[in-house]
């Protein structure tokens, strides 16, 4: 029901965390069975074909780098479009070497961390308290309507005016762009959790305090560890907006500067530590999640 | 002797939707003794959930009243504590977790928590599986599961909705009869719904017949079957017996229900 309320972006995310929830229950009877030599079958089966699936993901890469490396070396694609990988990689590795780099990295990380973290410390909050009371979801629904279709680049004028171009308002930008999401998965997550849970609760003796530490906030971890690694993302892209407008460091910065320069060879190897950094955040988070989670290890495969 | 549980002129009307309502218990007056075996035997929409959730201070009546000690429920009361057919398990803490939780509530120290789970978790033969999660559990496990919960909160009542009715047969016969066997050795009142009779004639020391929608007794029986019971006494003839004129009660309801148009 309260799906159609989120971000549409959103939404599709959260429609695929419950499938996955879906099927990991359908499954579990599946796991229930004993496992004898009739399910290591299927089991190695499934195994093969995960192990050709990776194969067909490798070849692709390699051809597109292929299709890249010979397309510029044979000169069709012109450099002024297109540098060669071995410029992006020679411009990596001197910019790795002077380490100026691993300083644009450090920067953006350390604003999308500020900034995400003071979004979650707000905005969980905030949502559970929306979720289980309604006044107060009636006090701060205006603001959200309004605020949710503001792409986090129409806060930098403003923050500008009020913030200056510090760090103080990268960070403005990241928790601008990142607190009504994590606001939505958690008031959606807290609203979902089984009410049978809440009535067993208390019929065991629970009052409002037990039922919120022991019911309420571990049924909606998983939903809100779920929209913390979507929002995540989006935090980055924040970031890189900020920096693209005004900044002297960061990897917006980095990108902005190589297209200033005329250095297209710097612009991708920007590109590239975005995605790797992103990347390796989202592993980070999923370790972080099962960590955190250690029940649901069972309900998922 | 004055009864654990009562209901005095229970009337419960559910509102279905703009003036429209069901009325699902009509008028429903019954007692139950300390230590008495209770199952509320009838086809479904009968009211047996309504009577449990009422008992559980879950919903109030429309009118009249039910009583735990001659004091009116009105509140969620865990002194009439309830086991789900949905087994309604955390599944955020081990069994331990999910055992130890009404001695947690009731401020317990931990090493007190531990010492009387254990006892529960050994008493319906889970030894071994406190660190295991519900979901690693068969159906069977966890409904054991929350059988020591609800004994280890040490509830007056055990108000038990179905709470075989999603096992396997097999897993079911078990499960009776671990229950026969904690419930003679805990001597606890417990009120059983169910609409299998076999279920209520091993069971039970009395049966409340209920007739469908709206909920009304239909007949009571004493079940005088031998005690203590075991899955055996079904071959028995006095068994048969008594199968057969609880089917004659009941068959009527049944047939006059399955021809009427659901109401919703």
């Amino acid at each position: 029901m309260g799906e159609s309320e989120l971000h549409p972006e959103v939404s599709v995310v959260a429609d695929i965390v419950s499938n996955e929830r879906l099927q990991s229950r359908d499954g579990l009877s599946a796991q229930r069975m004993p496992p004898l030599e009739a399910a290591s079958q299927p089991g190695r089966r499934a195994d093969r074909k995960r192990r050709s699936l990776l194969l067909i993901s490798t070849l692709s890469v390699l051809l597109v780098l292929a299709l890249w490396y010979f397309s510029t070396e044979r000169g069709w694609v012109s450099p002024v479009f297109l540098p060669k990988p071995g410029r992006v990689l020679g411009e990596g590795a001197a910019s790795l070497a002077s380490g100026q780099l691993l300083i644009d990295i450090w920067m953006s990380t350390q604003r999308v961390l500020l900034g995400f973290m003071l979004a979650g410390a707000v905005a969980i909050p905030l949502g559970i308290v929306m979720a289980v009371w309604a006044p107060a979801k009636a006090a701060v629904d205006p603001f959200v309507s309004l605020l949710r279709p503001l792409p986090s680049i129409t806060w930098i004028p403003l923050t500008m005016l009020w913030l200056g171009i510090g760090e103080a308002q990268k960070i403005a930008i990241v928790f601008m762009g990142s607190w009504i999401y994590i606001l939505l998965y958690t008031i959606e997550s807290t609203k979902r959790v089984d009410p049978l849970l809440i009535r067993a609760a208390r019929n065991l003796g629970a009052r409002d305090l037990h039922v919120m530490l022991h019911v309420i906030l571990p049924g909606a971890l998983p939903g809100i560890i779920a929209g913390l690694k979507v929002t995540l993302a989006i935090s980055w892209s924040c970031v890189l907006t900020a920096e693209m407008i005004a900044a002297q460091n960061g990897l917006g910065a980095v990108i902005w500067q190589g297209k200033d320069w005329g250095n297209l060879a710097l612009v991708l190897v920007g590109m590239l530590c975005i995605s790797i950094v992103v990347l390796l955040a989202d592993k980070a988070a999923g370790v972080l999640e099962r960590l955190m989670l250690p029940w649901e290890r069972h309900t998922r495969n | 002797m004055s009864p654990v549980l009562a209901a005095r002129n229970v009337t419960k009307v559910f509102t279905t939707g703009k003036d429209q309502s069901l009325l699902a218990v009509d008028n429903l007056s019954f007692e139950i003794g300390d230590g008495e075996f209770l199952c509320l035997l009838g086809a479904s929409g009968c009211g047996k959930s309504t009577i449990l959730n009422m008992f559980a201070g879950f919903i109030q009546p429309t009118s009249g009243e039910v009583l735990l000690r001659d004091k009116p429920i009105v509140d969620i009361e865990p002194r009439c504590g309830m086991i789900f057919q949905s087994y309604a398990l955390f599944p955020w803490k081990t069994v331990r977790g999910n055992v130890e939780f009404g001695l947690l509530m009731k401020g317990l120290s931990r090493a007190e928590r531990r010492e009387r789970a254990a006892a529960f978790i050994e008493m319906v033969n889970l030894r071994g599986f406190e660190e295991h999660y519900p979901a690693e559990l068969s159906g069977g496990m966890q409904q054991r599961v929350t059988i020591a919960r609800l004994l280890a909160a040490d509830p007056e009542v055990l108000l038990m909705d179905e709470p075989f009715a999603a096992l396997d047969a097999m897993t079911r016969q078990v499960m009776q009869e671990e229950l026969l066997r904690i419930q003679e050795r805990s001597g606890k009142t417990v009120v059983f719904i169910t609409h299998s009779i076999d279920e209520a004639l091993i069971l039970s020391s009395r049966i409340l017949v209920m007739s469908a929608r709206p909920g009304r007794i239909k007949a009571v029986i004493t079940n005088d079957l031998s005690t203590p019971r075991h899955i055996a006494v079904q071959v028995s003839p006095e068994y048969g017996k008594l199968k057969s004129t609880v089917w004659d009660l009941i068959e009527s309801e049944v047939r006059r229900h399955s021809m009427e148009p659901a109401p919703n």
